[in-house]
């Protein structure tokens, strides 16, 4: 199965290369959005509120975005709470922090990948567990 | 998704442009392309998806080399700032130390000038304790002989009253002896004489030893010698 869309939401611009030539070689996405800061992303997500074409089907979200206004985990309690669910979202971030995990999971993260130099594999592994999230049946896991 | 299809024309139009000058249709529109009914056109998009595969992957690992120098550069810069940092740190604190030893210094100086003045003061004073103490000396050893003048003149007063005295009873008596007619004269007037005579002669030695003091304790210049 192939995700239409996802959204990248992450400071480091040649993250968002490696991405999307990752997913692109893994046939995991045919489009694929970068955004470089949580208060860009949430301008978005606040405008598919009343024009939802070209909403993502699935939001990856760095937990440190440097250069804006709130972290990733609080990006991802708003697009939740205050801008209606229907995105499969979780956190990218090379932090594996115990601590952080548990914020994202009580804000309503779906998964959590942790960023290295080989990325591939894990995003294959959460291509095989798209189905579940997207129908909200697979539990929340971290990918490291 | 639904997938696109292509016409014929424009699939024969796309193989001819790969085959004149290898340009190929490349990114994920290769995956919306439904595949047709003739085989040389799925064999370009399977070419095309081959080279598009190719040239990601080389993408993938330049991009990933780059990310891993940029994060070691990220690291030394780090470092670097870190340590630039730590050399401001310890500009700023060996600043504040030598304001702090200038500082010091100013307060050191502030009161060594203050020694200075009271040790010129001390000297002043003590200088002029000296001089008190010379005057006090002095006034004390005036008033000492000044009262030793002030005896010596009284007993020489007396001295001479006595002398006078004697001198003029023992010639009164002389006289009276003589003028009466009396035998007895060449006694008493032996005895005038001698007495008169040592009258004179403790009176001379009196006289001397006044005479004497007043040159000795007169204030004259003492000889190194």
């Amino acid at each position: 199965m192939i995700i239409e869309s996802i959204l990248l939401v992450d400071d480091e611009n040649l993250f968002h290369l490696v991405f999307e030539d990752a997913c692109s070689l893994l046939d995991i996405s045919l489009t694929l959005e970068s955004v470089s800061s949580a208060d860009e992303a949430e301008k978005m997500f606040k405008e598919w509120m009343n024009e939802p074409d070209g909403k993502p089907e699935v939001a990856f979200i760095d937990l440190n975005i440097v250069g804006s206004s709130f972290d990733g985990i609080e990006l991802i309690r708003r697009i939740n709470f205050q801008y209606g669910n229907g995105v499969v979202i979780g956190i990218i971030s090379s932090s594996a922090d115990q601590t952080e995990i548990s914020r994202a999971l009580q804000s309503g993260a779906q998964f959590w990948i942790v960023k290295s130099d080989d990325i591939e594999p894990r995003l294959e592994e959460f291509k095989e567990d798209y189905e579940g999230y997207k129908n909200r049946s697979a539990a929340f896991k971290v990918y490291k | 998704m639904k997938k696109i299809q292509l016409p014929a024309h424009v699939c024969q139009e796309l193989e001819r442009v790969a085959n004149d000058h290898k340009v190929y249709l490349e990114g994920n529109i290769l995956k919306v392309i439904e595949p047709v009914s003739y085989d040389t056109f799925n064999e370009y998009i399977e070419l095309a998806i081959e080279n598009d595969t190719k040239n990601r992957k080389k993408r993938l690992e330049i991009t990933k080399q780059i990310q891993k120098q940029n994060k070691e550069l990220r690291k030394s810069q780090n470092e670097n700032d870190r340590l630039v940092s730590d050399i401001k740190r310890a500009l700023k604190e060996a600043e504040e130390a030598n304001k702090s030893v200038a500082s010091q210094n100013e307060k050191l100086m502030s009161t060594q000038s203050e020694n200075e003045q009271l040790m010129a003061d001390l000297k002043e004073a003590l200088e002029k304790a000296e001089n008190a103490k010379k005057s006090a000396e002095s006034d004390l050893d005036l008033i000492q002989k000044k009262t030793q003048f002030e005896l010596i003149g009284n007993i020489v007063s007396y001295a001479l009253y006595v002398i006078v005295g004697t001198g003029v009873i023992t010639t009164a008596l002389y006289v009276m002896a003589i003028l009466h007619g009396s035998t007895e004269t060449t006694l008493i007037g032996n005895t005038w004489s001698n007495l008169f005579g040592i009258l004179l002669t403790n009176s001379f030695s009196i006289i001397g030893t006044i005479m004497g003091v007043k040159y000795a304790s007169k204030d004259e210049p003492k000889s190194n010698t």
